[in-house]
């Protein structure tokens, strides 16, 4: 199977919800890592938006006993996603969802997204998920819908960082196949 | 073969599927255990197995056993995974008989009519793109079925105008490959409680049952398929609505067991599927690419609907639910067309009619005893199994009588 075919493929188990670029990125090793111990600065989600992003991830999958995505990184992973391996019209997409989100920030609580209270921000994020799922269900399969972009690419930063891979989840080792176990031996899915 | 390459897989007894030398097999997890089972219980000319890999499952010959990281497709370091890089170049090179010709690509086969045979290769230095020519008494063709032809019919001369060999015309023709991306898949209940650990480079085997003597007899096509797949647990990369904390622990969870079945079928060699050299347009060493002009035909296209009818029918019996069929043929377009499975052949035919053929009965041209092709090239029919196996035992059989036949001073 070539790579074209395992990325189709993988789109395909994820539900068709994965932009072929997302799936090349993440093949191609793109993470939330900066480089050495250089501190993390936003190339494409500038001017604030890569707070936006954090806190929408943070929603999506938050700290409970084990981090959540903006402790694993998963703003950065974004940003290195949209800034490496996303066309632009991609880019324009996802910055449009964004502006959309900050529209409804305005119009629910005259705020910035990030200043309202969760409660308001599980309110707008809640509606987003219905839209995107009735357009679905009316066959509108056009341009993916922000709610499912953010939503894919948060749980693809968190489950394939050291943080989701390792604390939520487990890393399937190397060394031995066991067909057929007890899954309480292992207790988690494998990342 | 089996026992130089080392292959894992259960003997089974099955005419159509014969068992080899095998090291020991790979288990089935739960999900492939339970349809292996409901296979045996409700079919009578079926049955489920573990795939015959070409990947060690103990240390055989010097190289080491499989550590299931799934890396296969990266080329295996361990060497667990059998390649030429792993098992049969170092197998050469031991012999001290080895010269390796790196950054050569082979343009023509050189004939000499006053001798009336082959006399060596011109071959293109891909570092300097200086053209070369090497020199031996027999040539083995073994470039993949369709690097092969490309050479042969770049191999032309007055006495071959059409391409090496090439008397009977059918060079480049009867071209086959699997038809595949049919099939169906299918949640299984229960086993919440069954899991895994490690990746298998492996999945599971379902050898043919149509139109094999007995009570299998078609009416709507010949010949038949067989199916490959397995079960597993999905995870986080599911389909789950919404998000939170609710979210987050749905999916630390693996999700229901899912059972994969895909078809692989054989394909008729037709005259009309075919390939030829494109004079207008050529590749990077100067030489014309090869046009490939290759449909499915009506028996194909008969056998997809049995092969997506068959799976669900042995997913319904092993008590999935949710069962989905799916055929990705899309007439002209993109989807289940004829290249995917990447075993191409029959371009360079074998036959007992010099007519209507290019090779013998051991791989040698016709035409030019002193020139052997042995890859896919020379499959007059394609079967449905994974080919290469088949390749290599060709491969060396025809050498065997290569040199049997220099000892006679045939040759």
């Amino acid at each position: 199977m070539d790579r074209r075919t395992a990325i189709h493929r993988i789109g395909i188990l994820m539900g068709g919800t994965l932009s072929a670029s997302t799936i090349a990125g993440v093949l191609g090793g793109c993470t939330s890592g900066t480089t050495g111990d250089m501190p993390f600065k936003a190339r494409t989600l500038t001017r604030g938006r890569d707070e936006l992003v954090a806190t929408l991830s943070e929603l999506i999958i938050p700290e409970t006993d084990t981090p959540g995505a903006r402790a694993a990184g998963v703003h950065e992973f974004i940003d290195n996603m949209l800034t490496d391996w996303y066309d632009e019209s991609e880019v324009d997409e996802f910055l449009a969802g964004l502006t959309d989100v900050e529209r409804r920030a305005q119009e629910r609580g005259e705020q910035p997204f990030t200043d309202l209270d969760m409660g308001i921000q599980v309110e707008i994020l809640t509606q987003m998920e219905a839209e995107a799922e009735a357009r679905s269900e009316n066959g509108d399969t056009e341009t993916p819908p922000f709610f499912r972009t953010i939503k894919s690419l948060t749980l693809f930063g968190y489950y394939t960082s050291e943080v989701g891979a390792t604390q939520e989840l487990r890393v399937n080792p190397m060394g031995v196949y066991r067909a057929d176990i007890p899954f309480d031996e292992i207790g988690r899915a494998w990342a | 073969m089996e026992r130089f390459a080392g292959i894992t897989g259960q003997p089974e007894g099955l005419a159509q599927c014969p068992d080899g030398v095998f090291l020991p097999p790979m288990a089935l997890n739960w999900g492939e255990e339970r349809v292996r089972e409901a296979i045996a219980t409700h079919f009578d000319d079926r049955l489920l197995t573990i795939g015959r890999a070409a990947v060690l499952t103990q240390p055989h010959n010097g190289r080491a056993a499989c550590h299931y990281c799934e890396s296969c497709y990266r080329g295996c370091s361990a060497g667990a995974y059998f390649s030429s890089q792993s098992a049969t170049l170092p197998a050469a090179f031991a012999t001290g008989r080895l010269t390796l010709q790196p950054e050569s690509i082979v343009h023509s086969v050189i004939y000499d009519e006053e001798e009336g045979k082959a006399t060596g290769v011109r071959y293109i230095d891909r570092t300097t793109g200086a053209v070369r020519e090497a020199y031996a008494r027999v040539i083995f063709l073994c470039a993949s079925a369709l690097g092969t032809t490309q050479i042969m019919l770049n191999s032309q001369s007055s006495r071959f105008p059409q391409g090496l060999a090439n008397d009977s015309g059918v060079l480049g023709h009867y071209l086959m490959d699997h038809h595949m991306e049919v099939g169906a898949r299918g949640e299984l209940p229960g086993g919440e409680d069954r899991y895994f650990q490690g990746i298998r480079p492996n999945g599971i085997y379902i050898p043919r049952f149509r139109n094999l003597p007995g009570a299998t007899q078609r009416s709507d096509y010949l010949r038949g398929f067989g199916y490959q797949g397995g079960a597993t647990r999905s995870s986080w990369d599911r389909p789950v609505s919404g998000f939170g904390a609710s979210l987050k622990s749905t999916l630390r969870r693996p999700g229901p067991w899912v059972m994969g079945l895909e078809g692989f079928g054989e394909a008729l060699p037709r005259y009309d599927n075919y390939v030829t050299l494109d004079e207008s347009t050529k590749d990077a060493w100067g030489m014309p690419v090869l046009r490939i002009h290759y449909r499915w035909g009506e028996n194909v296209l008969a056998m997809r609907e049995d092969m997506k009818q068959s799976a669900a029918e042995m997913l319904d019996a092993a008590g999935a639910t949710n069962i989905e069929t799916y055929d990705n043929y899309t007439g002209e377009g993109l989807g289940a067309e004829p290249g995917l499975a990447i075993h191409e052949m029959g371009t360079a035919r074998m036959g007992r009619d010099p007519k209507t053929s290019i090779l013998n009965a051991h791989n040698q041209c016709h035409a030019i005893p002193n020139v052997f092709v042995t890859d896919g090239a020379c499959m007059t029919s394609s079967a449905c199994q994974n080919p290469s196996i088949t390749y290599m035992a060709l491969t060396a059989r025809a050498a065997n009588y290569a040199i049997e036949e220099l000892k006679r001073m045939n040759l």
